[in-house]
């Protein structure tokens, strides 16, 4: 291996993920900032049920319409993240546990995976491109978070073997990818995983609070059946 | 069902009406002398004022769902205005939440700061711009909380759109009808300028009427009564078009022989600070219900059906107010419930044969706790209930609520939105379609003239009351 592919895999990713950690940090400083709401009412559910019903909902796609009426949509949703996930564990086990990559299954299962991802990246395009409403919603930092997530995919299918000896351009550029991905990723789109929580957090409050959430389904008991302590408090 | 759709840029153009603010300013009316209700006033740098405003109106949450959005499009798959209007790019939800997300990332955000082209973000250059921001919160939704529900990020689009409308409600940039029911709520205490006279006339002759009924010319629907189990609150709609639903409540009340009152001042629990979002009128109405029940020594508050008006004051206005709660307050609902499975009053179902249905008001399923009590009711005091589909928190708006029936210059996008829910009411096959929501009431009633429905709407308590087996004379408490 090349020592410019060594401090590359190495040292300059440190130095990469030190950086988008601290614009994280400064980040959520910035969000805890804001006050956060508080609720003068009695409750008739639990906060905390309502927080866990929340944070669970991306795994349970029945539970909202939208998803129910474009089921494909969903299971782009999952093979796109877990592209992500594939991705980002090669970006750390290449360099500190390469051994796993001499596991030919665990290559193919990343490379499919990865492969996957990219072509939902591609449909994702294309349906951005394609629907009047999402070109009227899209900015530029959209079309280019998701081409960038969709060809550092397709960086990741070669990359992944990890076979430097044969050729060190697949290992480069994934890596020069990454590096850039780190301290892209704060200042754009795809760190909504960052704000998830807060949003999350803050529905399933309010919603469990007021027994919206767990969402009823019909057949459950009124709550002026159910919940006499609440409505004696 | 079908006709013509209407030219979204006649919507989003519709100028700025301030004759009844200036009508306000000249005839000196206390709540817009005292500056608690603003009024436009074209020479003063009023984007200026909204960035300050905004600045000042920033909380967690809401920060959350200003920067969470990823425009995946998802809640253009549930919104109303955009099943209706599938050509129209402009009715996504994200998009109407972009209108402010846009002045908040060119503002409070960093990428949006140092490159605002990168994340469209950007500001209103003017008045007109703040007129167009203006037709988009309070003309292209109705608050519902149906993208809300359906995004996958938790962003609170509904949240952001009140947000907007608050901004620019201290602006005095509104629709004339947000600017001439907030004033009647600053200064009646009520939305509809129901004066004290007019309501006790009111009550007196709903008192009259149950008295006749139940055979019972003692029956008096007392006020200011101190030490009851509960204060009674109603809707002024009530007051001014449809006094027989106080009646219908007074005549189960006395059936169950219920130890109740009305106050005097403080009995609207509607609250347009939830629509125009005003905190400040709504603290302000939240109030005068809260501590009319607290000085009435009542034991709880009893909120009649309307979906805004329970949302305001079983859920917002403690918040609005902050003011911690105090006496358990409930919609007339549960207490419905507590009478029928305590056995205080009999109903008889066969007194309501047609076939009924029930719609889901926005602001008590998506927004309150309210989805099986309704349905208990009208298992037991109907013969022929038919689900809605979608139903509970999944229902469709009646496309009347967010205030938008005192907005008449975008009724006819809302006619043509209401599509959707024409077309969910004549699936049930029902006669006739409950809510538990005034607005409800009207908005259903809109759409159901506009699309030539045969069918009418009802409430529940017309439904108990008509269901309800009167017993002999009873002991009033």
């Amino acid at each position: 291996m090349s020592e410019f592919l060594k401090i590359l895999e190495n040292e300059v990713q440190l130095v990469a993920l030190a950086f988008m950690s601290a614009v994280y940090v400064l980040r959520l400083l910035w969000m805890f900032r804001f006050k956060a709401p508080q609720d003068f009412s009695y409750g008739v559910g639990s906060s905390k049920v309502g927080v866990a019903y929340s944070m669970m909902n991306v795994a349970m796609p029945w539970a909202m319409e939208s998803v129910r009426r474009n089921w494909s949509f969903y299971f782009q949703f999952v093979i796109f993240h877990l592209g992500v996930v594939a991705a980002i564990s090669a970006t750390f086990i290449i360099p500190y546990w390469p051994q796993l990559f001499d596991v030919k299954v665990v290559v193919w299962i990343f490379q499919i995976t990865l492969a996957a991802a990219f072509f939902v990246g591609i449909l994702r395009l294309i349906r951005r491109i394609s629907k009047p409403a999402l070109r009227l919603i899209s900015t530029p930092d959209d079309y280019f978070s998701l081409i960038l997530m969709t060809s550092f995919f397709a960086s990741g299918v070669f990359a992944v073997p990890n076979k430097h000896t044969a050729g060190e351009w697949p290992l480069i550029i994934f890596f020069a990818m990454t590096t850039f991905f780190l301290i892209y990723v704060p200042f754009s789109k795809i760190s909504h995983y960052l704000y998830y929580p807060f949003t999350r957090y803050f529905l399933g409050k309010l919603m469990g609070h007021r027994g919206v959430f767990p969402r009823k389904r019909g057949g459950e008991k009124p709550a002026g059946l159910d919940n006499e302590k609440a409505l004696t408090k | 069902m079908i006709e013509k759709s209407i030219n979204i840029e006649d919507v989003l153009s519709l100028p700025l009406d301030p004759k009844e603010q200036k009508k306000a300013v000249e005839e000196k009316v206390p709540c817009v002398a005292e500056g608690r209700l603003k009024v436009y006033d074209p020479n003063t740098n009023n984007v200026k004022k909204f960035l300050e405003l905004l600045q000042s109106r920033l909380n967690r949450s809401v920060v959350g769902s200003m920067t969470a959005c990823v425009h995946c499009g998802m809640c253009s798959e549930v919104c109303h205005y955009v099943l209706a209007r599938p050509h129209d790019p402009t009715m996504v939800p994200a998009y109407k939440g972009d209108q402010i997300r846009r002045i908040f990332k060119k503002h409070f955000d960093w990428t949006g700061r140092i490159i605002p082209w990168w994340v469209h973000a950007g500001s209103p250059k003017n008045d007109e711009d703040m007129n167009r921001l203006k037709n988009i919160v309070f003309g292209t939704c109705t608050g519902c909380r149906r993208c809300t529900l359906n995004c996958p990020m938790g962003v609170d689009t509904a949240i952001l759109v009140r947000l907007t409308r608050g901004l620019l409600t201290e602006l005095g940039i509104v629709p004339e009808g947000v600017f001439v029911v907030s004033k009647d709520q600053w200064e009646t205490g009520n939305q509809m300028g129901v004066t004290e006279d007019e309501y006790l006339e009111t009550l007196e002759w709903m008192s009259e009427e149950v008295g006749e009924e139940i055979g019972d010319p003692t029956f008096k629907i007392h006020v200011d009564k101190e030490d009851c189990d509960f204060m009674y609150t109603i809707n002024p709609r009530e007051v001014k078009y449809d006094p027989r639903s106080i009646g219908h409540a007074a005549k189960i009340f006395y059936a169950a022989g219920e130890s109740w009152t009305m106050p005097r001042w403080g009995w609207d629990m509607t609250n347009f600070g939830l629509f125009s979002g005003d905190d400040k009128l709504g603290a302000f109405v939240a109030k005068n219900l809260y501590e009319a029940a607290k000085k009435l020594r009542a034991k709880r508050i009893v909120i009649s059906e309307c979906g805004h008006g329970y949302r305001s004051t079983r859920w917002e206005g403690y918040n609005w107010a902050k003011y911690s709660q105090d006496i358990s307050s409930e919609s007339v609902l549960v207490t419905l419930i507590r009478y029928i499975s305590q056995g205080r009053i009999k109903v008889d179902p066969s007194k309501n044969s047609l076939p009924v249905t029930f719609h889901d008001s926005c602001n008590i399923a998506r927004s309150g706790d309210l989805t099986e009590e309704p349905r208990w009711i009208l298992k037991r005091v109907c013969t022929d209930f038919r689900e809605m589909f979608p139903n509970r928190a999944d229902n469709f708006c009646c496309t009347g609520g967010g205030g938008a029936l005192s907005m008449v210059e975008y009724k006819p996008l809302r006619m043509e939105v209401a599509k959707i829910k024409a077309q969910q009411l004549i699936d049930t096959g029902a006669k006739q379609v409950c809510t538990i929501c005034h607005n409800c009431v009207d908005g259903l009633g809109d759409l159901i003239r506009h699309y030539k429905l045969d069918m009418q709407v009802v409430q529940v308590l017309d439904l108990v009351a008509n269901a309800l087996v009167v017993p002999e004379k009873k002991e009033e408490k």
